[in-house]
């Protein structure tokens, strides 16, 4: 039933990306989701189909691939939904009458029934264009394709746009959550995180501690980026994040992956900081976009996302003898529970960690939850 | 009435006004001005000078010249230089003085100003970084010389070890010391051992181990008999102090190895930070009484002292597991004890020990796993201190640990200062007695908010 990959034209740049991500050479979440849009549109734009079954099942089939090849990578997945959302949304969009007043009513029975809230209604805009679509028309088989496909690139172009504009979103509202002479404590070395610093820096004069996060040492890289651009910095250890805790006025994270709970998976060492910070009464704000949302659950062990780094970047071979008698674990990221996070600063706004299954609702379809 | 002095002060506003050409009131009053201000340059002077002698001696008096001339050409200038002409001590004293005051003050302005540029630096400038070893005023017994070295090398660590080094150290100064006449041994011995308490203070500030340690031999010298000949009072002392080092120290180790030992199950999983003395020995004795059981040792920078605590288990057969500290989160949900050590103890049950600490403490309370901290007794301290920052230490810049792995490049470390960016290793933190369930003693297990018994305990009224 699923269309097998070879035949799907455009394979060739997915079987490219399959390959980077399963050798690890795409590198960060915003860089594999962009790749991943890239793909899906070079895909969609090369398809053939006669209904729209046929395009989703293609879309379905090439995402799982790409998240097969990269399981611990959630953003691909995260985009080959969202464009999978888009998708759909067109479609409704185009082959519904222009009664466009009734879509916009929000109302419970259609939120009972499609257990789906009301759209944003920038997609009412688009259906301006009348569209006649003839499925599955034996005629001219193209003729569907042909008349979606515009409407369908625009909607990979939204989400091609919003990945790429991410950081100026997030970093928007910066100089309204930081104020003069705060002290903010970071771990390190989130792009978002450090957009949004830089930005309040415009504004405000005030000092940051970042903490070095071993055994990646990220934070030295967030240390020195930060003092070049004007902002007063301090580099501790992370035996220290407790000791200056009760200095520190806000703890501001990066997420590599919001899960549905409003939980999140962070480089190792946000769970120390977030629980610091819980101690000391300290809040909380995490800096994501949004394509870090995940429809998934971190049920079965307190781990992070089982993704273990080099174990020599903490006990290296220098150590010969110790190394052969001891167990060494290096675990990359940790598990954040949502109790110890006050807010996601997101490129579509701040919210609770206790509304981001309202988000993942309305930004994914149910169906696509298992791609 | 004053005879008015003899001298030609100039107003700092320029020559000639109150020169005594004019009438006598005027003049007067321009003398008396002058007076006044030779007051208050003769105090600032005092307290310029004052404030050089804290200095480095030797280099005040060259420095107002050495400043003078670069930021000369000022009207201030012309006139001191006129009126050290006219070879009145106490002028020209003044006004040295007077020019390195407003010296200072232009240096410290400029200081000022580089120092609001990175205001936001100066909130941690309290913690003060250790300074060099300076060359040793004073006789300085050589003993203590090498101790200082070795204390700022971080060549001696630990609050036991460094408590033992003084005391043993302290021994030998003992022994050499020799009652000059006229003196009594207990009231001069405390003067001849006060600059070298100093020296080690410079080197590396005083554990509370050592502060305590150093107040009873204090005791135990003024306590000395008078009659007594000088080499019994001196073995008297040196047996005192080997009384103390058994008792305190390793008698109350062998205690705590035997009680913590207990709390050691077959089976269990024993988590521990850094490397403490007293947590090792009973990890070893609870193993070589044929416990089973296996150890997490969790470890960071700046010291990355778990490293020798995990290749000392690991070589007497103890299952190692290694890791630092920011994985803590992932391995805790498998601990049933976390054994730590103490630096020190205070009154309200805190626990001031390695940086790190707490965040241990504080997510094994998370897991509800029971925290025990091993603490010998003269570890105790009766202030209160409510956070890690009223008193810490700050580890010197740079590598000394080597404790970055091979495998990262060194270019990609940030490893001395740069502008706007000032880097912390504090070495010690407070953990709040909520995280802490109980603090083995050789004088018992004590719960955290009974610890200001102790020195009841110890039956001493303190």
């Amino acid at each position: 039933m699923a269309p097998e990959l070879h035949t799907i034209p455009g394979h060739r740049a997915v079987e490219t990306l399959v390959a980077k991500l399963r050798r690890r050479q795409v590198v960060g979440s915003r860089e594999a989701a962009l790749e991943t849009a890239l793909v899906l549109r070079q895909v969609v734009s090369k398809a053939r189909f006669t209904n729209i079954q046929q395009l989703i099942a293609v879309i379905r089939e090439v995402g799982r691939r790409l998240a097969e090849a990269q399981p611990k990578e959630h953003s691909v997945g995260n985009t080959v939904r969202r464009v999978l959302h888009n998708v759909r949304d067109e479609y409704n969009t185009a082959i519904k009458d222009s009664a466009a007043s009734s879509r916009n009513v929000y109302s419970i029975s259609k939120f009972v029934l499609q257990g789906q809230p009301r759209k944003h209604s920038a997609n009412a805009a688009k259906s301006d264009a009348r569209i006649t679509l003839k499925e599955n028309d034996p005629s001219d088989p193209d003729s569907f394709a042909r008349a979606l496909k515009p409407v369908l690139m625009e909607a990979i172009q939204d989400v091609l746009d919003e990945l790429e504009t991410v950081y100026d979103n997030v970093s928007k509202n910066a100089k309204d959550h930081i104020h003069s002479d705060e002290i903010i404590l970071t771990i390190g070395h989130s792009k978002t995180v450090e957009t949004f610093l830089k930005s309040a820096g415009h504004y405000r004069n005030y000092t940051v501690i970042v903490a070095e996060t071993a055994p990646s040492y990220q934070g030295h890289e967030m240390a020195r980026s930060l003092s070049a651009a004007g902002i007063s910095t301090f580099l501790v250890p992370d035996s220290s994040i407790f000791a200056i805790m009760s200095r520190v006025n806000k703890v501001i994270l990066g997420a590599h992956a919001i899960l549905a709970n409003g939980g999140l998976f962070g480089i190792t060492g946000s769970l120390l900081a977030a629980t610091a910070a819980r101690e000391h009464s300290t809040p909380v704000v995490v800096c994501a976009g949004q394509f870090k949302l995940t429809p998934l659950w971190n049920l079965y062990h307190e781990y992070g996302a089982l993704d273990f780094a080099d174990p020599s970047n903490v006990l290296g071979f220098e150590d010969g003898k110790l190394v052969e008698r001891v167990d060494v674990v290096n675990p990359y990221y940790d598990y954040v529970g949502p109790e110890l996070v006050d807010v996601f600063i997101t490129n579509d706004g701040d919210h609770p960690p206790s509304s981001v299954y309202r988000l993942i609702k309305e930004t994914y379809d149910d169906d696509d939850h298992e791609l | 009435m004053v005879p008015a002095p003899i001298l030609d002060v100039h107003p700092p506003n320029g020559p000639a006004t109150g020169e005594p050409s004019s009438g006598q009131p005027k003049s007067q009053k321009a003398m008396t001005k002058a007076e006044r201000r030779e007051l208050q340059e003769r105090q600032r002077a005092a307290k310029a000078a004052k404030a050089a002698a804290n200095g480095v001696n030797g280099k005040a008096p060259p420095k107002p010249k050495d400043q003078a001339t670069p930021s000369g050409g000022s009207a201030k200038q012309k006139p001191g230089r006129a009126s050290e002409s006219q070879a009145k001590t106490p002028v020209p004293a003044a006004t040295r003085a007077a020019e390195k005051a407003k010296a200072g003050q232009v240096a410290a302005a400029t200081d000022a100003m580089a120092k609001s540029q990175a205001r936001g630096l100066l909130i941690f400038s309290h913690f003060g970084l250790p300074k060099p070893v300076s060359a040793a005023k004073g006789d300085i017994h050589p003993a203590i010389v090498r101790l200082a070295l070795q204390f700022s090398t971080f060549k001696i660590t630990g609050a036991n070890a460094r408590c033992i080094a003084t005391l043993t150290a302290f021994k030998t100064v003992i022994q050499d010391y020799v009652t000059p006449p006229n003196h009594t041994l207990s009231r001069h011995l405390m003067t001849h051992l006060s600059p070298q308490i100093s020296h080690l203070v410079a080197a590396r500030p005083m554990s509370i181990t050592m502060g305590n340690a150093i107040r009873q031999l204090k005791l135990d010298i003024s306590g000395t008999d008078f009659d007594l000949p000088e080499q019994d009072a001196k073995d008297a002392l040196c047996h005192k102090i080997d009384t103390y080092i058994r008792e305190r120290i390793i008698i109350a180790d062998q205690v705590i190895q035997e009680t913590a030992g207990n709390k050691i199950k077959d089976g269990d999983v024993i988590l521990t930070y850094a490397r403490s003395s007293v947590v090792e020995k009973v990890l070893l004795e609870a193993h070589a009484s044929g416990r089973i059981f296996s150890a997490i040792v969790v470890d960071s920078r700046p010291m990355l002292e778990g490293k020798r605590l995990a290749a000392v288990l690991s070589e007497a057969g103890i299952q190692c597991t290694y890791l630092l500290l920011p994985a803590l989160g992932s391995v805790m949900s498998e601990v049933n004890t976390v054994l730590v050590g103490a630096h020190s103890i205070h009154t309200n049950g805190a626990v001031y020990s390695r940086a790190g600490t707490a965040l241990v403490a504080m997510m094994a309370k998370r897991h509800s796993v029971p925290v025990v901290v091993c603490c010998e007794t003269y570890k105790f301290s009766e202030t209160i201190q409510l956070d890690s920052f009223t008193k810490n230490e700050l580890a010197p810049l740079g590598d000394l640990f080597s404790s970055f792995p091979n495998t990262k490049p060194r270019e990609s470390l940030t490893l001395e200062n740069k502008p706007n960016l000032e880097i912390l290793n504090p070495l010690y933190d407070l953990t709040p007695p909520t995280c802490i369930t109980a603090v083995v003693t050789e004088v018992g297990v004590i719960p955290p908010n009974s610890i200001s018994s102790i020195p009841v305990a110890l039956g001493r009224l303190l």
